[in-house]
């Protein structure tokens, strides 16, 4: 039992004191039992008064703390942290939560507000009084990381993280690396290709002798956690052996009978079931798709290198910490929006970029002429019906660069933009201006009446109501309706599953706090970068994947960690083994653990979380959670009723 | 009074302690290497602490930027200089910089200052408050704010009339006229800019009154009015001290706008427009709200769902450029501009004007570095040498830029920059180590 408790309640500048009467706060705590010391503060969580708080502990010899303020999430650490300084062991701290669960929700009562706050103060003493220390547990860290996805956010993180001595695994789910960015052609604002982008990291990636890369590698289960994680992947054969003569290979592709859409270029042209991606692929190595090959054998006839029942690989990797950079998709419009599909002259950004890379002076779609080109912006972004309610930030800008450079390319094209309000945000607002100044056409529809697309007379149509002119309804007559397509997460990501990241209402991965902590996720020792967490342009994944890679590395350039002691205990001569715990353990910390005696149930406290799930299932109570007791929880719940 | 410079070592030196410059610091810190982060100002944290709350998960500011603030100045690893001026950094070779940095004198012992405010009171000299944007006075003996870091106080000496009265009320006699400036000679092996961004100043618009009618602020002085450490318990209109009800905010303002010299939009604008007015809508729940914008450019994430919000609580959004701005005999103010819905120029009067200003380059480094050269963009943000492989890197080898130093971003992404710069620093030493 605690003698010496000193309790803190904040005003957080107005945020709390506004709606919470703290004096009154303080009046009524201060004779608990236990209770040596009651202030008031400003904000509990500056630097003057972290300081006094580590005076009062020294001096006053306080054996527990508690502060009343802000959801815990916020500031738990930052008094456990002043506990500590102080001397004592950090779980003599108790949080009690007075603004997310008492002045913001109960604005409207001021006293019902200062109750409430009374009530949760008192509950929390009462925790702190039957408060034990505990120590951390320690874990050995594998000094290594693995990076998921080989785009640019995962290829510059590897390089970087290799650039420090870290040993790094680089898995790609397709036979070649690159991702997206390979597939563009110039890159705002630079001039630089994408190909070019991509050979340059291929090339660090290539130097960096500790990056060790699988292609057609995807990840298919993990066990363990933070500073251990034991990843299995699965290697895909690419069914053509290392040595094998180009001629020959070229031959092979030319005899195969198999011509499938090639996705590479979004569809717009064929390749063959074996194949090449695209002239300066990496690695430099064709492969056979599996999916679509008829086992015809025509290729085997032409290269004894090729072997259609190379088996695939299993491989199991241990590392400290995962980076996620999963990329995106393009969003790919439904049938008959805007009129895709149903027209065929109705293609989507990313199809566009690929025709303009791949012709030259004049434009031809499907043989015919292009001139005029009416691109139709926000396709699966900002929809008033659709799920995908955000903006995908890149494609305003996008859309007008690749407008401005298809018309440096191909001299005779007319340009009509048919926006939602054009987002060229930062520095990107001159390309705007560029366009406008080029005598480009710009048209805003209302968020509510979007445009139209038909034909008349076999001609396509683009129809608006147009905000910048009065809402005059403006026809334009065009060759070729793009479609300026978002981005959404990429489709079959096991990677969230495996690893349980959660995901936000866009259903892209969720970093664990917007603002302050953008790359890090709620499970420890996974970061995410790149797209795979939200729209972003290349500069901005570029900025992320490093900011992912740092946090990697702070945790793998220790030997040791530090985790939270607060896991699941089995008492054994409680336990019956039912397997009732095991089945409702979110991370798969339970096993059955056989002695000589019995069966009981076994927590892997390095992969325990805390979250309390398993100890209400228990038929006989034989789980305990640490700082969680049966004893600490009830007198909490007596104190909280007592007073009603 | 001149003394020999103290020479110092260091892995690398941050300059600026905003956000940015103390995510950095924290980065680098934490595996393990030694940073020193120079701040000019009296208290590190930058613009973001003095913000209200932040878009879009309105969060408190000020809460949610203490941690951080803690952590670095607590950190074994790093060393905090407040006050401080770079006066030069030299390139040696490709392993090592030299620094010269002047701490300028507060006249008061930093560490026997218990931050009481005595001095505060007893001084009897009051000029306008710069963290309160001029809203409100301070003293000449002053601590910057509640929260600042380090919570110490100082002698502003351009106004200090010398009667000694804070002398007398100091209860640890931490007050010392004598203490001069001192000099500091680094040695440090990288270098991170994070020296932030300027507000665009307002009275370069001279048809919107900034400056000379009462009732138009910027939206920096907004964030001071709703935040936790506010100049009033109350948003009021500075003229007059009414409570208003008819707000406008004129976005835009010294951004996107080519006669200005900025032709750039400042990316944060639309977003903390669109916080201020339903911060607002809470605060002052009769008040009208009207937004005058070119376009909204909510394009982050939960930033389109925020703007939804926005309209859905009521706020008012017009399409059209603000002309110029007339005052009243009132206080009121007359705002003329091009209504795009009706194609027509109206007017509309309001009680109270925030002007939406845009971000500008802090060009102080550009002085910083000799002979090596130190190149800008179009937009005078420095310039960033490998944009789309290496965004950090400065036209300096060694050299890298976090947050709003190489142009506007909003918190996150400045977060995400100084990731990025401290990663290649920690790449560049270990590199050079070699
Ligand atoms: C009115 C307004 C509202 C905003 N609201 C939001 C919001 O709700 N959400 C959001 O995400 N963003 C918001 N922002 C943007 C946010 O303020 C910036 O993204 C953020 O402050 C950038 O941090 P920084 O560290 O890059 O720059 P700064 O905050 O400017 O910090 C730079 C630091 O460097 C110091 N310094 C400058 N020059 C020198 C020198 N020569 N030597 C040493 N030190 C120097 C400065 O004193 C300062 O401490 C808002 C901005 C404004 C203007
Ligand atoms: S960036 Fe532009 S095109 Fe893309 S969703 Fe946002 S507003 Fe629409
Ligand atoms: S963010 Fe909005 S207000 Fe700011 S400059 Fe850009 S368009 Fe204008």
């Amino acid at each position: 039992m605690k003698q010496k408790i000193g309790v803190y309640i904040c005003h957080c500048g107005g945020n709390i004191s506004d709606y919470v009467d703290v004096e009154k706060v303080r009046q009524a705590v201060i004779d608990e039992p236990g209770v040596a010391l009651v202030e008031n503060t400003m904000f509990a969580c500056a630097d003057s008064n972290q300081k006094k708080m580590l005076d009062d502990i020294k001096q006053q010899q306080l054996d527990g703390v508690v502060v009343a303020s802000c959801s815990p999430k916020l500031h738990q650490p930052t008094f456990q942290s002043v506990v500590e300084r102080a001397g004592l062991n950090k779980y003599n701290y108790i949080h009690a939560n007075i603004r997310e669960q008492v002045s913001w929700p109960h604005s409207d009562d001021k006293a019902g507000a200062t109750a409430k706050a009374i009530q949760l103060v008192k509950a929390a003493i009462a925790k702190v009084r039957l408060a034990e220390s505990i120590e951390p547990m320690q874990i050995e860290t594998e000094q290594a990381v693995l990076v998921v996805g080989a785009g640019i956010a995962g290829m510059k993180a590897a390089i970087a993280l290799a650039k420090t001595g870290t040993q790094v695994y680089l898995i790609e789910r397709e036979h070649f690396i690159g991702g997206r960015i390979a597939q563009w052609d110039v890159l705002c604002t630079t001039d630089e290709t994408g190909k070019e982008l991509v050979t340059r990291l291929y090339n660090e990636v290539k130097a960096c002798k500790n990056i060790v890369l699988f292609t057609g590698a995807e990840m298919i289960e993990n066990h363990g956690s933070k500073g251990n994680f034991k990843i299995s992947i699965r290697i895909k054969p690419r069914y053509i052996q290392k040595h094998c003569n180009d001629g020959r290979l070229q031959k092979a592709i030319e005899v195969c009978p198999v011509e499938i859409e090639d996705e590479f270029n979004f569809n717009i042209t064929k390749r063959k079931a074996i194949y090449h991606n695209f002239p300066s692929e990496y690695p430099h190595a064709a492969v056979i798709d599996m999916e679509h090959c008829t086992r015809c054998g025509e290729c085997l006839k032409i290269c004894d290198q090729i072997n259609l029942d190379q088996e695939e690989e299993r491989l199991e990797l241990k590392v400290g910490s995962i980076l996620v950079a999963t990329g995106f998709d393009p969003y790919e419009p439904v049938e008959g929006e805007f009129g895709y599909q149903a027209f065929d002259n109705v293609v989507t950004l990313p199809q566009f970029k690929r025709l303009v890379a791949n012709s030259e002076h004049k434009l031809y779609w499907k043989g015919k002429r292009v001139r005029n080109i009416g691109y139709i912006y926000c396709v699966g972004s900002r929809q008033t019906n659709g799920d995908n309610k955000y903006c995908s930030r890149y494609c305003c800008t996008s859309t007008i660069y690749a407008a401005i450079k298809a018309g440096e390319k191909i001299k005779d094209l007319n340009h009509f933009h048919f926006t939602r309000g054009i987002r060229t945000y930062g520095k990107q607002e001159v390309l705007y201006h560029e366009a406008s100044l080029q005598g480009q056409l710009f048209f805003q529809s209302p968020d509510d009446d979007l445009p139209k697309v038909e034909t008349k007379n076999s001609k396509t149509i683009i129809k608006v109501n147009d905000l910048l002119s009065l809402n005059h309804s403006i026809e334009t007559e065009v060759d070729l309706v793009v479609l300026v397509t978002g981005m959404v997460p990429r489709h079959n990501n096991t990677v969230s599953e495996i690893l349980k990241i959660p995901k936000g209402r866009d259903h892209f991965f969720n970093e664990i706090h917007m603002k302050l902590r953008p790359v890090e996720t709620v499970i420890d020792g996974v970061s995410i970068a790149g797209c795979c967490q939200g729209p972003k342009n290349v500069v901005e994944s570029i900025n992320s994947a490093l900011s992912a890679a740092i946090k990697c590395y702070s945790l793998v350039s220790q030997s040791h960690l530090q985790v939270e002691p607060i896991v699941a205990g089995v008492d054994e001569q409680l336990c019956e083994w039912c397997g009732l715990c095991a089945d409702s353990c979110p991370f798969d910390a339970i096993h059955m653990s056989q002695t000589p005696a019995k069966q009981t149930a076994l927590v892997n406290e390095a992969v325990c979380k805390g979250c309390g799930m398993c100890l209400p299932v228990c038929p006989t109570n034989a789980i305990q959670l640490n700082t969680y007791s049966d004893p600490e929880i009830e007198s909490m719940i007596q104190t909280l009723a007592s007073d009603l | 009074m001149t003394t020999q410079p103290e020479k110092l070592n260091f892995d690398v030196l941050i300059i600026g302690g905003g956000i940015a410059g103390i995510e950095a610091a924290i980065n680098i810190a934490n595996n393990g290497f030694k940073v020193i982060l120079a701040e000019k100002d009296l208290t590190i944290g930058g613009k973001m602490l003095l913000l209200s709350k932040v878009f879009p998960t309105l969060d408190c500011s000020a809460c949610i930027t203490t941690p951080k603030i803690s952590e670095a100045d607590r950190h074994p690893n790093i060393t905090i200089f407040t006050n401080t001026e770079i006066t030069s950094i030299e390139k040696q070779d490709a392993t090592y910089f030299k620094a010269n940095l002047v701490k300028h004198t507060r006249f008061v012992e930093e560490e026997d200052c218990t931050g009481c405010q005595l001095c505060e009171e007893a001084c009897p000299v009051v000029v306008p408050d710069q963290y309160q944007y001029g809203m409100v006075g301070r003293k000449a003996a002053y601590i910057p704010f509640n929260i600042a870091s380090p919570r110490v106080a100082t002698i502003d000496i351009d106004n200090c009339i010398l009667c000694g009265a804070c002398e007398k009320a100091c209860p640890t006699h931490c007050i010392n006229f004598m203490q001069a400036d001192k000099n500091y000679r680094l040695i440090v092996k990288s270098v991170i800019v994070a020296t932030g961004f300027k507000l665009f100043d307002a009275t370069k618009i001279q048809r919107y009154q900034y400056g000379t009618a009462k009732n138009i602020i910027n939206a920096m002085q907004m964030e001071r009015l709703l935040a936790p450490t506010r100049p009033y318990n109350h948003v009021i209109r500075p003229g007059d001290g009414r409570v208003p009800d008819k707000i406008a905010y004129v976005l835009c303002t010294g951004s996107r706008d080519f006669t200005v010299g900025n032709p750039i939009c400042s990316q944060i604008c639309c977003m903390y427009s669109l916080k201020q007015a339903q911060l607002l809508m809470g605060a002052l729940p009769m008040a009208d709200v009207t937004i005058y914008y070119i376009s909204i450019r909510s394009f982050g994430k939960g930033f389109e769902e925020f703007y939804e919000q926005a309209k859905s609580m009521g706020i008012n959004f017009v399409k059209g450029k603000i002309g110029n701005i007339t005052e009243k005999e009132n206080g009121n103010l007359i705002l003329r501009y091009e209504d795009v819905a009706s194609g027509r120029l109206k007017e509309s009067e309001h009680d109270l004007v925030v002007l939406s200003v845009g971000v500008v380059p802090n060009e102080d480094a550009s002085s910083l570095f000799g002979d090596a050269e130190w190149k800008q963009d179009a937009f005078h943000f420095p310039l960033q040498k490998d944009l789309l492989f290496n965004p950090s890197l400065s036209n300096i080898n060694g050299i890298f830029m976090a947050g709003t130093t190489t142009g506007p971003m909003d918190i996150p992404d400045a977060i995400l920059s100084a990731g990025a710069a401290s990663m290649e620093a920690i790449q560049y030493i270990q590199k050079t180590a070699l």
